[in-house]
C-alpha cells in the first residue's frame, strides 16, 4: 500500500513538473482559408486600423492570456503568476464564445435562446469572443458604477481590461505581459470570415478588394460593419416597484429553469463563486419566495438589478445584469419557476 | 486489488463526480464539536465562540442573572479552507479553569468522502486531528493534574471519524467515533478515553436550524465518577459569509479534548449554560 501511495505520489509531481517545464516556442500562426480574421479583411478593403490593433497573434502568448483569462494565474518565465483576482475569474462573468445566431443582436431572447442552445452559460458581461473587434466597451450606464474610470476604458480595449482587472474583479492591473498575453488571446478568438455567411457577390467584392473603388470598398466595409456589434449597450434598471411585479403571473417556467441553472448556478452551485449556496431544492426556492415583495439582497427584483457591492472584508460582489442581459420578461420567467420550485 | 485501491485514491483525491450533497452541516462546527464540513479552498474564518456561566443550580440563578454575569470559556479562532476539503485552524481559548486555563488549540480536518447518490456513497466522511496544550501556570502542588512535572503533561490530542449522511434537504444525522488522550490525568482518570459523538440538524429554512450534539464518554465504572457526558442543544442561523449559533449546554469548555473529558455539569440540577458562536467567513 506504502508502495502504491510513493508511485502515485511520484507520479502526480512529475506531472506538475512536466507541465512546469513544457511551453510553446512562441510562433505566428499562419492564416488559413476560412479563418481569415475580419480585421485583416476591413484593412485591405481600406478601413481604419483599430486603435489597439496587434496584427497577428503570437500562439504561446495567446496560450498564456487563455489560463490567465481562465484560471486568473499561469506559469510565466517558470514561475506560477499571481492571481490577478482572488475572488474571481474572467469566465464567472464572460462566455469565450459566440453568443449570438445573430452576431448584429444584442437582445437578451436572442441571447438565451443561444445559450440554451449551445449549453453556455448566461451571465452578466458580454463574451470575449470578437472582442478584439469592439471598439467601445464599459457603455452606457457603466458610468454610473465606475465613473471616471470608464472614460479611459471606453475607446481603448487595454484600458478597459485594466479596469476589469482591478475594479470589477476585485483584483489588481495586470503586468504588461499579462495584459500583451490577453490581447494575442484576443486577437486570436476575433471575428472571422467564416463567422458571416457572405453571398457569392460578397465573395466577389472581398476577392477584388484591391481592384475596387475606394467606394465601393468603403461601402461593403460599412455593410460587413452592421453584421456584427462594435459594442454592446448596458442599460441599468431599478427594480420593478413591489405593486408592478408581475410575481411570474404569465411566466415561461421552462425558460426560467433554464435561467436558474446558466445563470444564478453557474456561481451559485456548490458555492463556487460566492459563500451563498444555491441549489434545485425547496429550501432555495422559499427563501427567494419569502422575499419575493422586499427590497433586500434576497429579493429576485433586487439582487438582479443591483447586484452587491465589493466592500472591506468582503471584496466578493455579485454583478447586476444590465436590461440587456436579462430582459424583465426573463426575469419574470425566472420568479414563475421559483414559484413553482416553492410549491406556491 | 492494486487497481481498485489506486482507483479509490484518484476518487478521494480529486473525487468530484456526480452531485456531491452538501451543506449536511452548516457550518464547520455542530455546537461545540466538529461536523463534518471544511471551509472551501481559500476561505478565512474567524469564530468568536462563548459560553457563560449556569443557568440555575448552585452557580446560577438570579444572583448571577442566570449565569450572564459569568463567562465559563470563551474562543477566538482563525481557520482555513487549504483547499475544498481540507482545512487547518488554529484558536486561544481562556479555559474553564477544571482543570486548565489558557489554551491553546490547533486542527487539521480532511473531508475524504462526499456523500453522492449517482456514485453510490450514502455518506460524507472526514478526519480531524486536533490538540490543544495549556500554558497556564503550573501549580506548586505535585498532586494536582495543573503540576505539569514535565512540558508534555500540558498536551492533550483527539482523534475523529465524522461519518454524516443528509436524508433529504432538511434533516442530517452524524455519528462520530472519537479518541481523546491527555498526556497528564488524575489518579482516577484514565490517559486515552473513546467516545461517541451524535449530531442532529433539522434546518427549518435556508437560513435556520435546529441541532443537538451528544458525546457518550466509555470509561470504566468506579473511574470519573465526577463526570458527565456532553450534551447541547441549539439554534443557528446563516446569512452569506455569517454563521450565528445559539447553544444551551451543559458542557463548560471547547475543544473536543476539553469538553468531552471534563464536563462536570448536569442538566438536572439546572448546571447547563447559554451560549453563542458567531463565525465570519472572508
Amino acid at each position: 500500500m506504502i508502495k502504491i501511495l510513493l508511485l502515485f505520489f511520484i507520479g502526480l509531481v512529475s506531472t506538475f513538473i512536466l507541465i512546469s517545464f513544457s511551453s510553446d516556442e512562441g510562433k505566428l500562426e499562419p492564416h488559413v482559408p476560412g479563418e481569415f480574421s475580419l480585421e485583416a479583411l476591413l484593412m485591405q478593403l481600406g478601413d481604419e486600423e483599430l486603435n489597439h490593433s496587434i496584427g497577428t497573434y503570437d500562439s504561446a502568448k495567446a496560450k498564456l492570456g487563455e489560463e490567465l483569462i481562465i484560471n486568473g494565474r499561469t506559469v510565466y518565465e517558470g514561475k506560477l503568476s499571481k492571481k490577478i483576482s482572488k475572488h474571481f475569474v474572467c469566465t464567472d462573468c464572460h462566455n469565450l464564445t459566440r453568443e449570438f445566431e445573430n452576431l448584429a443582436s444584442e437582445s437578451p431572447k436572442d441571447r438565451l435562446e443561444y445559450a440554451k442552445k449551445n449549453n453556455l452559460n448566461y451571465l452578466q458581461g458580454s463574451t470575449f469572443y470578437g472582442i478584439y473587434n469592439r471598439t467601445s466597451f464599459f457603455n452606457g450606464d457603466y458610468l454610473k458604477k465606475y465613473g471616471e474610470m470608464t472614460l479611459n476604458a471606453r475607446d481603448t480595449l487595454e484600458n478597459a481590461i485594466q479596469l476589469c482587472s482591478k475594479y470589477c474583479s476585485s483584483g489588481r492591473y495586470l503586468k504588461d505581459w499579462e495584459l500583451e498575453a490577453m490581447m494575442h488571446y484576443f486577437k486570436k478568438n476575433d471575428l472571422k470570415m467564416s463567422d458571416f455567411d457572405f453571398s457569392d457577390a460578397d465573395l466577389e467584392i472581398i476577392r477584388d478588394a484591391g481592384s475596387n473603388t475606394e467606394k465601393e470598398n468603403a461601402e461593403f466595409a460599412k455593410k460587413l460593419k452592421s453584421k456584427y456589434r462594435q459594442s454592446y449597450s448596458a442599460t441599468f434598471l431599478k427594480p420593478i416597484q413591489r405593486d408592478d411585479r408581475k410575481y411570474g403571473e404569465g411566466g415561461d417556467v421552462q425558460n426560467g429553469e433554464a435561467i436558474y441553472e446558466i445563470s444564478c448556478l453557474s456561481c451559485h452551485a456548490y458555492k463556487r463563486v460566492t459563500y451563498l449556496s444555491l441549489d434545485k431544492g425547496k429550501l432555495s426556492a422559499d427563501m427567494f419566495w419569502r422575499n419575493i415583495r422586499n427590497y433586500s439582497d434576497k429579493s429576485l427584483y433586487q439582487i438582479v438589478r443591483y447586484g452587491t457591492h465589493s466592500k472591506f472584508g468582503r471584496r466578493q460582489y455579485m454583478p447586476l445584469f444590465t436590461k440587456e442581459k436579462m430582459s424583465d420578461e426573463q426575469l419574470n420567467d425566472l420568479v414563475a419557476y421559483i414559484k413553482q420550485l416553492a410549491g406556491k | 486489488m492494486r487497481k481498485a485501491l489506486l482507483t479509490l485514491l484518484v476518487i478521494l483525491t480529486f473525487g468530484a463526480f456526480g452531485q456531491d450533497v452538501e451543506g449536511t452541516f452548516i457550518g464547520t462546527r455542530i455546537l461545540n464539536g466538529h461536523s463534518v464540513e471544511t471551509l472551501k479552498k481559500g476561505a478565512l474564518e474567524f469564530k468568536i465562540m462563548h459560553r457563560f456561566g449556569d443557568i440555575a443550580g448552585p452557580d446560577g440563578g438570579v444572583q448571577q442573572f442566570f449565569g450572564f454575569d459569568n463567562a465559563a470559556d470563551i474562543r477566538f479562532a482563525f481557520e482555513y479552507g487549504i483547499t475544498d476539503k481540507i482545512m487547518v485552524g488554529i484558536g486561544r481559548s481562556k479555559g474553564t479553569g477544571a482543570p486548565y486555563r489558557s489554551l491553546v488549540d490547533g486542527f487539521i480536518k480532511y473531508r475524504f468522502l462526499t456523500q453522492n447518490k449517482e456514485r453510490g456513497i450514502p455518506f460524507t466522511m472526514a478526519l480531524l486531528g486536533a490538540s490543544t496544550i495549556t500554558y497556564m501556570k503550573a501549580s506548586d502542588d505535585s498532586t494536582s493534574v495543573q503540576s505539569f512535572p514535565k512540558f508534555a503533561h500540558r498536551l492533550a490530542y483527539v482523534t475523529q471519524l465524522h461519518i454524516a449522511r443528509k436524508f433529504g434537504e432538511r434533516v442530517s444525522i452524524a455519528l462520530i467515533p472519537t479518541y481523546v488522550h491527555r498526556n497528564f490525568v488524575a489518579q482516577n482518570d484514565v490517559n486515552g478515553l473513546f467516545a461517541l459523538g451524535g449530531g442532529f440538524n433539522f434546518t427549518f429554512t435556508k437560513e435556520m436550524g435546529m441541532l443537538f450534539e451528544y458525546y457518550h464518554v466509555f470509561s470504566e465504572p468506579g473511574l470519573r465518577p465526577d463526570n458527565f457526558n456532553s450534551l447541547s442543544a441549539g439554534f443557528e442561523y446563516t446569512t452569506n459569509g455569517h454563521n450565528f449559533k445559539i447553544v444551551w449546554t451543559n458542557a463548560r469548555g471547547f475543544n473536543e479534548t476539553q469538553f468531552i473529558p471534563y464536563t462536570y455539569s448536569d442538566w438536572t440540577l439546572g448546571q447547563f449554560r447559554l451560549g453563542f458562536s458567531i463565525s465570519r467567513t472572508f
